[in-house]
């Protein structure tokens, strides 16, 4: 997974967590609005009901002072005035009350106007026809209420109070409709943003989890990975150490091989030697017969031109084919050599290390015991200075510095008595050794090729195969460490040695 | 000795074999001597049509041996050798140009007698055979009447 990829994920799930917010601000919100909605629109309802209660109250009224006052005419029992009186008396207050509570609907308002009107008008027929009662002339009174008994009052009473129940059961039919929708929007937004939250939840979580089901098999992934790698590594190290070995077999064959044919060109060649020393002989018994001489024949197995009495031509033939000899068996000695180091390089090569503890002072003043008589004859002096202590091969120590100390010994500045100094400290797990001297130094241009095999730099005066330095440098690699060198014609060399304080068998296959 | 000695030499490089038998000669050694130039045949003599080495059976013989051959390697017959009842009692001459330790110890566990290194330098080579012929003038081939 990209780190663009990541990030874009996290990104969207900040702004699902966001929107799920949102969603819920939203259904709380309108919640709250549509239950206010509901709220008011039932008490909307509840107003509607009680307008209709007024008005069958006043209704209800006007019927009873109506009963009553037409009881008070037939009969004329003043019970019945007190009871008329008392239901026009609630008349007036239900009418205001009517009005009050109808006062927010125009239509409604223009009808308990004119209901007061009627009202009114049919309270003032009964006050009239109480009045003939009053009178004492009741079929006066019952004449007048007679006719008034269809008048207009009655029947505008009826139909005002018709009419505005029909008005106020069409407004409780529309508050109520309006109040089951709200109460219906309500219970839907709240399930539907339930739903919405929960949905975003859902996917939240499976966003959630497939990102930890990805980092899971990245992880897994990158475990797989370095298990690999250390595989891959092993693999590869186990591949370089089988070409190692398989480079160090070789060239034991080969330098074995090579020996082979040289033991017969050595051989022949000696044997040529004596057929020399016999086909002279002759020559010099048959020129001595010539010249009519008794030969003597010194006892001397080597053919010598003194020796045998050759002159002129014969002296000249000999001294070339022993010349063309003796190179020859210089050139073999010379490739013998060679092949010995060739064998002697693998041998080492072979050789497991056995880390010990070595004091490298007491180690490397054994060295320099041993080549005191070498110092010796060219008045050198080798001061070895405190050195530490370390874990490493001792055979291996014992020939890096067997050769740096036998380097400096042998390529002394013409005249100059040599002066070695080995040095030596600890630093950050490292022991740093330094072979100095004042010998003919190395030009820096040569500071890399003295270390490979059979390459030799400077004045070629002294024996050498070229071979002691390229061991040294694969005996330090092969202890894990590092060799420099650094050098002036003319003005000494100084040799630079790390090699880890502790040497263990792991770090054993390092490729040299 | 009724039975002269025979020397087998099993050497593959025709002029080492030519060096070891003239300074053989040198030595005053004039032992017949059987050259091989590969183990195959070498192991057909020694060990007969039958494998059992029972034509050898009360011959004298001492066995040079180079350990680089062709087809097979001189341990392989110095094993073979050492492993028959006939053959066992014949000395054992290791001549090569291997010096390995390793491969020393090899043959002497495995029953060579003596071991001798090639040297290139041909004083020493041609010194080396002529002590092998004083030895062979010196030690006592056993004869196998068994």
């Amino acid at each position: 997974m990209t780190a663009e990829g990541l990030r874009r994920r996290a990104i969207g799930q900040i702004i699902l967590l966001t929107v799920g917010f949102l969603v819920l601000v939203a259904i709380s919100t309108t919640s709250v609005v549509l239950v206010n909605q509901a709220r008011e629109a039932s008490s909307r309802v509840v107003h509607t009901v009680e307008v209709e209660n007024q008005l069958a109250t006043l209704l209800l009224d006007i019927r009873r002072a109506e009963s009553a006052a037409r009881a008070y005419l037939l009969i004329g029992t003043p019970q019945f005035l007190t009871e008329h009186d008392t239901a026009v008396a609630s008349i007036r207050p239900g009418m205001t009350k009517l009005r009050d509570l109808t006062n927010d609907n125009p239509v409604q308002v223009a009808n308990s106007a004119k209901l007061s009107e009627a009202i009114e008008q049919r309270l003032t027929e009964f006050a009239r026809a109480v009045e003939f009662v009053k009178n004492d002339d009741p079929a006066g009174g019952v004449a007048m209420l007679r006719q008034a008994g269809a008048s207009d009052a009655v029947r505008d009473i009826r139909d005002i109070s018709n009419a505005m129940r029909a008005e106020e059961d069409r407004l409780l039919d529309l508050r109520t409709k309006k109040a089951d929708r709200t109460q219906e929007m309500a219970s839907f937004v709240t399930i539907a943003g339930s739903a919405l939250v929960i949905l975003l939840a859902i996917v939240s979580m499976l966003l959630i989890r497939r990102s930890a089901g990805e980092r899971d098999a990245a992880e897994a992934r990158l475990r797989d990975n370095n298990l690999n790698l250390e595989a891959t590594i092993e693999e590869r190290t186990a591949d370089l150490r089988e070409a190692n070995e398989e480079i160090q077999r070789f060239a034991y064959i080969v330098s074995h091989d090579l020996r082979s044919p040289l033991v017969n060109i050595m051989g022949f060649t000696s044997e040529l030697q004596e057929l020399r020393d016999d086909i002279f002989k002759r020559i010099a018994t048959l020129s001595k017969a010539e010249a009519s001489e008794t030969p003597v024949l010194s006892a001397s197995a080597t053919a010598d031109a003194d020796d045998l009495g050759l002159h002129g031509p014969d002296k000249q033939l000999l001294q070339d084919f022993s010349e063309a000899l003796g190179f020859i068996k210089s050139s073999i000695g010379k490739m013998d050599r060679l092949i010995s180091a060739i064998l002697n390089l693998t041998r080492e090569g072979r050789r497991e290390f056995k880390p010990v503890e070595i004091n490298s002072r007491e180690l490397i003043e054994g060295i320099a015991a041993t080549v005191a008589h070498q110092a010796a004859e060219t008045e050198s002096t080798i001061r070895v200075e405190p050195l530490p202590t370390l874990v490493s091969d001792r055979l291996a120590l014992e020939q890096i510095f067997g050769n740096l100390i036998d380097n400096a010994l042998k390529y002394l500045k013409t005249g100059v008595p040599g002066e070695i100094t080995i040095r030596g400290k600890m630093k950050l797990g490292f022991a740093i050794f330094e072979v100095a001297d004042n010998g003919r130094g190395i030009d820096p241009q040569d500071h890399q090729r003295i270390f490979d095999l059979f390459r030799r730099a400077g004045t070629q005066d002294r024996q050498g195969q070229g071979i002691g330095l390229a061991h040294v440098r694969a005996l330090v690699r092969r202890l894990g460490g590092t060799i420099s060198v650094s050098s002036k014609l003319n003005e000494g060399s100084t040799f630079t040695i790390t090699l880890p304080a502790k040497w263990t068998l792991s770090n054993r296959g390092k490729v040299e | 000795m009724s039975n002269p000695v025979t020397i087998i030499m099993i050497e593959d490089d025709e002029g080492h074999a030519r060096l070891i038998e003239r300074n053989i000669r040198r030595s005053g050694v004039n032992n017949e001597i059987k050259p091989f130039t590969n183990g195959t045949d070498a192991l057909n003599y020694l060990f007969g049509a039958d494998g059992s080495g029972i034509d050898h059976k009360g011959n004298a013989l001492l066995i040079l041996l180079d350990l680089n051959l062709p087809d097979t390697t001189g341990i392989d017959i110095l094993r073979r050798v050492k492993e028959n009842q006939y053959l066992k009692s014949a000395p054992v001459v290791v001549l090569t140009t291997t010096d390995d330790a390793q491969e020393i110890k090899r043959c002497y566990e495995l029953g060579c007698n003596v071991y001798i290194t090639k040297p290139v330098n041909y004083e020493s080579f041609a010194n080396a055979i002529r002590q092998l012929g004083l030895f062979f003038s010196v030690i006592q081939v056993p004869q196998v009447n068994s």
